[in-house]
């Protein structure tokens, strides 16, 4: 009995095992392989080319400035979001008139996929008729047609705008299941006691929050660094490669320039900072742990 | 003229009755895969069309999986490297096919090409640049367009010009006058970045010609060559006198012809594709709108034309090459699939023996200008390798977003494509 068991556990586990090895593990370690080669992508003949790919790296002008954009873009993409959706949680929690709606309507771009999302902001951001050059045309009266995705220093930061629109929803949902397990006669003894709403929010809500906080970043960063779809909708990287992120660079390498063995070796340099800072994350998340259990 | 003998209208009654016997064979044995980017609306009907022409002349099967314009760059890539290209596809003629030639990928139809008879069948000037790479044939052309200045005509004549510009002091004079009148001379849609290139090609071949060109091209000349700044600093001056619409960069190709259609400006720099798109819109060629060839610019340089041409290619692992070759000889040879395509792309014909009269008049004057024209040229992103293209393409943006960075911008693509083309 116990054996037939034993047999059919590994059976269970053996397919998701094998489907798992197949489409993750094996396309990583190719990705390792081929960072070693000068392949282009196409071809059955390629070389072995050492370290080469690598130390190309070194002196690649573009890879450079993707890491800045990566850096601002993750950095924004994480806080905005974040601020913004506590921001938000607070505000609907207060029981204010019309609360649920606004909870739905903040919710909402969530559901959407990232290409939909991409393409409504580019609408908003159209140079002619778009809502933003619009609105600002008719406030302040005056004839306004600057290209948002269209120019060097304002393409990212455009983007990472409806990146944090998109996002806020889901920090702030999960902020107002946070906030239900803020005790109310604990804020009440606190009202009594003469706390101002500001020092309520600063020293016992954002404190009790904590455990929200951490869900809430982890998953801010998990999702910028899977934020290419929207990056390639809205500007494919441009104008030239203003907003190119290490994922654009890595795809513009390898299929774009047909640079298969070098996009690979940015793929390998893109995985290594992705582990470290989920490393160095879950490091403070098992402090965290410890304090809240 | 050759004289017909007995034997060979024996071998030819053979071969005739065995290809019959023959081809149901094939068609049991296996369909011919087929990919392609003919996915707009009016392509992808048309190309079906031409698939169901084929199969009910030869009892072949095609299955067929097209994909968008875009995607397709990625996409046949993708497949190339997973060994599963479909046994046909269609390519982009120059050195996108020479990259994958190059690569080994492809399948040498030199025989397929002699035994159709396809040099008397196609175009000499495409046959020379788009069909010939490491010596053998791999690409049939299946159809090519030609760039040029589409105009609205209502908004010319409105602005009282009659006589279309042949040489650059005239252009300037056309722009000035448009620019009097209170139109943009130029819409410019560079958002995805190619539209750009068709500035750089003519400005470059009508100053410093086809070879110095070519030479640009292949790596043997510099981007910080004068012939480039010289080029590069017409298109400046251009640009500074406003004749170009603003944010060329945020706008696509049909945002740009879409300007031209309402008359928001006057003529853009593009591809006889314009003309399928225009016609969609329900303008009529030649009525609403015409086009006057690149001016020329340099007494003494040859006259060439600009443009791409769309092949058909065969994978050098196809399932069934034999069918495969019937498919492509059969695109091109039946004038009645050709005419039927370059009608529903707007595109010309490769065939030579496609009755021009069956283009509309528009169509008609582009075919005649690249007849009369002394070289075919491919657009840059087709005529330089894809590395070299990316740096190209990206300095042409640059460009247009601020034009007195010109000299900057040059020296950056200087060395961008020379480390480009040592990899």
């Amino acid at each position: 009995m116990e054996r037939e068991n034993r047999i059919w556990r590994l059976l269970l586990l053996a397919l998701p095992l094998i489907v798992f090895s197949v489409l993750v593990i094996w396309p990583l370690l190719s990705s390792f392989y081929y960072s070693f080669t000068n392949w282009n992508g196409f071809s059955g003949d390629y070389e072995f080319v050492g370290l080469e790919n690598f130390t190309r790296i070194w002196t690649d002008r573009l890879f450079f400035n993707a890491i800045i954009n990566t850096a601002i873009w993750m950095a924004a993409a994480i806080l905005l979001p974040t601020v913004l959706g506590l921001g938000l949680a607070l505000l609907l929690d207060s029981k204010v008139r019309g609360a649920k709606v606004f909870k739905t309507v903040f919710y909402l771009p969530i559901c959407l996929s990232a290409i939909v999302v991409g393409q409504i902001w580019v609408w908003i951001y159209q140079p002619d008729w778009g809502l933003l050059n619009t609105m600002i045309e008719q406030v302040t009266g005056d004839h306004f047609n600057y290209a948002w995705l269209a120019r060097p220093g304002s393409a990212l930061y455009s983007v990472i705008v409806a990146w944090s629109w998109q996002q806020t929803g889901l920090s702030m949902v999960i902020y107002l299941a946070g906030l239900t397990a803020v005790p109310s006669d604990l804020l009440e003894v606190c009202e009594i006691e003469g706390a101002s709403a500001w020092q309520r929010v600063r020293h016992v809500i954002v404190p009790l929050l904590t455990p929200s906080t951490v869900v809430v970043v982890a998953l801010s960063v998990i999702n910028s660094l899977k934020g290419f779809d929207i990056l390639f909708i809205m500007t494919g990287g441009g104008p030239f490669n203003s907003s190119d992120t290490l994922a654009m660079h890595m795809y513009n390498e390898s299929f774009r320039k047909y640079l298969m063995g070098y996009g690979s070796a940015i793929s390998v340099v893109l995985f290594l900072i992705a582990l470290t800072i989920i490393g160095l994350y879950f490091r403070q998340l098992k402090k965290v742990d410890e304090i809240y259990g | 003229m050759k004289r017909i003998t007995r034997r060979a209208l024996l071998a030819t009654a053979m071969a005739v009755s065995a290809a019959g016997f023959v081809a149901p064979l094939q068609a049991q044995a296996g369909e011919i895969t087929i990919s392609h980017y003919f996915t707009g609306e009016l392509g992808l009907k048309a190309f079906n069309e031409q698939i169901k022409r084929f199969e009910d002349a030869t009892g072949h099967t095609l299955k067929d999986s097209p994909v968008g314009h875009e995607d397709y760059k990625t996409d046949i890539l993708v497949r190339a490297s997973g060994n599963s290209l479909p046994d046909v596809f269609s390519y982009w003629a120059g050195a996108r096919v020479q990259f994958i030639a190059d690569s080994g990928a492809l399948y040498p139809i030199d025989g397929m090409w002699e035994r159709a008879g396809l040099s008397d069948v196609i175009a000499g000037s495409i046959a020379a640049s788009a069909t010939k790479y490491n010596g053998h044939r791999y690409l049939v052309p299946f159809n090519y367009h030609y760039a040029g200045m589409f105009y609205n005509k209502a908004v010319l004549e409105k602005a009282g010009v009659s006589d279309m510009p042949t040489d650059w002091q005239g252009f300037l004079d056309l722009c000035d006058k448009l620019k009097a009148a209170g139109v943009t001379p130029i819409a410019l849609g560079s958002a995805n970045r190619w539209p750009a290139q068709f500035w750089f090609d003519y400005l470059l071949l009508r100053t410093a010609g086809p070879e110095y060109r070519a030479k640009l091209m292949s790596g043997n000349a510099s981007y910080d060559d004068a012939e480039v700044q010289r080029a590069m600093n017409m298109w400046k001056d251009l640009a500074d006198k406003g004749y170009f619409t603003e944010n060329a960069n945020a706008d696509s190709w049909t945002d740009a012809s879409d300007k031209v259609a309402r008359g928001d400006a006057a003529m853009t720099l593009m591809g006889t594709w314009i003309t399928g798109y225009w016609n969609g819109l329900g303008l009529v060629p030649g009525e609403d709108y015409d086009f006057f060839a690149f001016p020329s610019i340099e007494d003494g340089v040859p006259v060439t034309s600009v443009g791409p041409v769309d092949g058909l290619v065969i994978a050098a692992n196809a399932a069934n090459p034999e069918g495969a070759e019937a498919f492509l000889d059969f695109m091109v040879s039946n004038t009645g699939v050709q005419a039927a395509w370059s009608k529903a792309q707007g595109a010309l014909s490769a065939n030579v023996k496609v009755d021009p009269s069956n283009y509309n008049p528009v169509m008609l004057k582009a075919f005649n200008t690249v007849d009369k024209s002394e070289a075919f040229a491919f657009n840059y992103d087709l005529a330089t390798p894809p590395p070299v293209a990316e740096v190209g393409l990206s300095m042409f943006a640059r460009f247009m977003d601020d034009p007195s960075q010109v000299n900057d911008i040059l020296s950056q693509a200087a060395a961008d494509a020379k480390a480009a083309f040592e990899q």
